[in-house]
């Protein structure tokens, strides 16, 4: 609960600091036309806001002063305090005050205010208009000091986004010009394209940087969601957080949090048992669910853990042939995590067997989509009788990904490194037809593999491959991997490993669903980003 | 399982800390919070547009008075809740807003349970 707390100072400050200017402008204004009924009516809003924020966060005296400089300025409002030389003399004071306190709250001690300028407030605001008690020189120890602004600033989300769309633009063109340095070989430009591309390499981490929050911020909402939960469903439940203070895109993290709840709610209600289920199975009563966050270089990872039912494989692996998905013998083969991998399947959410006995699959696809949309992968492990773990793998930031760059005749292409396993050579005798499609033994599992050439050339839906249409002794293939399940491409050439910024295509060319959106390349060239999400559910329903 | 009877909640507050508050313990509390209007122009069109259960009204705001805010919410459309937000002092004003048709209100500074008691009590009307 902490950095909720800190939100609030910070957006108190923040919000005070600007009340504190406005003020100022106003008060200088008044001093010119003291009856604008508009600027008082500002000047007491103002104050008005400036007393209830502080008195609702515990500022007692940023509070205290400011009802007292309100109250003078009500009197003002209301003709019964005259705007003299010397009651704006204690207005200034005042507000100089407030904006010293304001600005001390972060400073290394607290602003105590002056005894001698809190009595001529409380003098001003007692004396109707008279002028018989004696304002006392206040000594302004704040007037010789500098001038200062708040050391923190409040940004919209959509200005920090065309920022980091700039960054993306920029990155294409610095790549670009250092390309033709090299390619001219000439040597000033080469220096000042090296120096170029540091410089950008650093916007572009200082505009990531800039967009990070706390998965805190999303953390700390939970305990009160699980609580609520709980007490609907009538479970005991025991969370416990990890990982509050890893960072990640601000953007990521608003997409996800509805998956995120989704899920919490999911394990609570149907993935914890009650508690007299749990005594019998020699459970603690209480239910034990956790949320944690890790990094994985530029990869963050959640997760959430329950200790309840879990999930019935066989069960699932009966749904899938129900459902249609799979022959029984194809169900039979699938390896545990292949089995589990259905329950994000659109449409399985349908099947009714499966909720009921799993408790599971309910929207999980819609989950899915949601961490496919910002280039994340999720998976989930569960023992029948000891619990799930959800684990979602999210981009750190949205804009700069790494990919796999690959050449495939004349031309370029990226697979983003979230879906790519590894990278085989495999001679072209160890493919085997099966149907329409090419399949591998590649380290114990049998992989479909995917003929880019044959792809690209080819509307998806008229695909079919024979081994004789592959040339060379060996094949180039890059295995990647999707919702728990693989696919290898074969490539003509393997490039090199870089950071991208992918933009989406524009209209006629993205009704073609196997490319996520296009890049270019330092070289200038275009080079299209592969929808992995979209080419592997397009084969494995066909196989 | 998505929670589809929830709440929608327009907040209005010419203070950004208060609504962020507010909106922190309406969420918390399983409310849908479908919008945050600083001024009274932007909160009377989106109570038009956005239609909500109830509104927590703060009185004081830069552009109207809130009596005018909830008088033109009450007039578009009387079934919209409204919760009036103002400060120690200004009971005078409370007892005009329960003319338009505010009949509960929070006072500043409040607590988390003091919002959703009044909240609740004003669901409680139907």
């Amino acid at each position: 609960m902490k950095s909720r707390d800190q939100e609030y100072k910070e957006i108190f400050i923040a919000e005070a600091l600007e009340y504190y200017d406005a003020l100022n402008r106003h008060i200088s204004d008044l001093e010119k036309t003291p009856e604008d009924e508009q600027v008082l009516a500002e000047v007491f809003r103002l104050l008005h806001n400036l007393k209830a924020n502080a008195k609702a966060i515990g500022y007692e005296t940023i509070a205290d002063v400011s009802h007292k400089l309100e109250t003078a300025f009500g009197l003002i409002r209301n003709k019964e305090l005259s705007f003299s030389d010397e009651v704006v003399t204690v207005l200034f004071d005042g507000i100089d005050l407030l904006g010293e306190m304001i600005t001390g709250i972060d400073g290394p001690k607290e602003v105590e205010p002056s005894p001698a300028l809190l009595k001529n407030l409380d003098i001003i605001i007692n004396t109707q208009a008279d002028s018989s008690s004696e304002l006392s020189k206040v000594q302004k120890y704040y007037t010789s000091k500098n001038l200062s602004l708040s050391d923190l600033i409040y940004i919209q989300i959509k200005k920090l986004d065309h920022l980091m769309n700039l960054v993306g633009e920029l990155i294409i063109d610095r790549d670009r010009i250092v390309s033709i340095g090299k390619e001219l070989d000439h040597d000033d430009l080469k220096n000042v394209s090296a120096h170029l591309y540091r410089i950008t390499e650093e916007i572009q981490y200082s505009v990531m940087d800039a967009r990070l929050v706390n998965v805190g911020s999303l953390f700390n909402k939970f305990p009160r969601i699980v609580r609520d939960i709980a007490v609907t469903e009538k479970k005991e439940i025991n969370l416990e957080i990890f990982g509050s203070d890893i960072q990640i895109d601000r953007n990521i993290l608003q997409i996800i949090t509805d998956s995120l709840l989704h899920l919490m709610r999911n394990a609570i209600s149907h993935g914890i048992e009650k508690a007299d289920v749990r005594k019998k199975n020699k459970k603690t009563p209480n239910g034990n669910v956790i949320l944690s966050a890790q990094n994985d270089r530029d990869t963050v990872i959640l997760k959430l853990i329950d200790d309840g039912k879990g999930i019935d494989q066989e069960e699932v692996r009966r749904a899938i042939v129900q459902r249609g998905f799979l022959t029984a013998d194809a169900a039979n083969d699938l390896r545990d995590t292949e089995v589990l991998s259905y329950l994000f399947e659109p449409g399985f959410s349908l099947a009714k067997e499966v909720t009921e006995v799993s408790g599971r699959g309910v929207g999980l696809d819609v989950v899915k989509n949601a961490i496919d949309s910002i280039g994340g992968r999720i998976r989930v492990d569960s023992k029948k009788g000891e619990g799930t773990t959800f684990t979602l793998f999210l981009p750190t930031s949205i804009a700069v990904k790494g990919a796999l760059l690959c050449q495939v005749e004349e031309n370029f292409y990226a697979i983003p490194l979230m879906h790519t396993d590894s990278v085989v050579a495999l001679p072209t005798q160890e493919l085997h037809e099966v149907g329409e499609l090419l399949v591998a033994d590649i380290n114990g599992e049998t992989i479909t593999i995917v003929s880019m050439r044959e792809l690209f050339n080819t509307d998806i839906t008229e695909y079919r491959v024979k081994k004789s249409d592959l040339a060379g002794y060996a094949q180039n293939i890059i295995i990647v991997t999707y919702n728990n399940r693989k696919l290898g491409l074969i490539v003509d050439k393997l490039l090199r490993q870089q950071d991208i910024v992918i933009k989406a295509l524009s209209k006629p060319v993205n009704t073609i669903e196997i490319y996520a959106g296009v890049t270019l390349l330092g070289s200038g060239k275009v080079c299209l980003v592969l929808d992995v999400a979209a080419i592997t559910r397009y084969f494995l329903a066909r196989r | 399982m998505e929670i589809t009877d929830k709440k929608r909640i327009l907040i209005v507050d010419d203070s950004f800390y208060m609504r962020t508050m507010l909106k922190n313990m309406l969420l918390d509390a399983g409310y849908d919070v479908v919008g945050e209007a600083p001024d009274g122009k932007t909160a009377l069109q989106m109570a038009k547009d956005k239609i909500p259960d109830l509104v927590t009204l703060d009185v004081i705001l830069p552009d109207n008075t809130g009596l005018d805010v909830l008088k033109g919410i009450k007039q578009d459309n009387p079934d919209i809740k409204v919760v009036i937000v103002s400060a120690v002092g200004q009971e005078v004003i409370m007892n005009e807003a329960a003319e338009y048709g505010a009949l509960h209100y929070i006072i500043k500074p409040f607590s988390e349970d003091k919002v959703l008691e009044a909240l609740s009590n004003a669901f409680k009307e139907e």
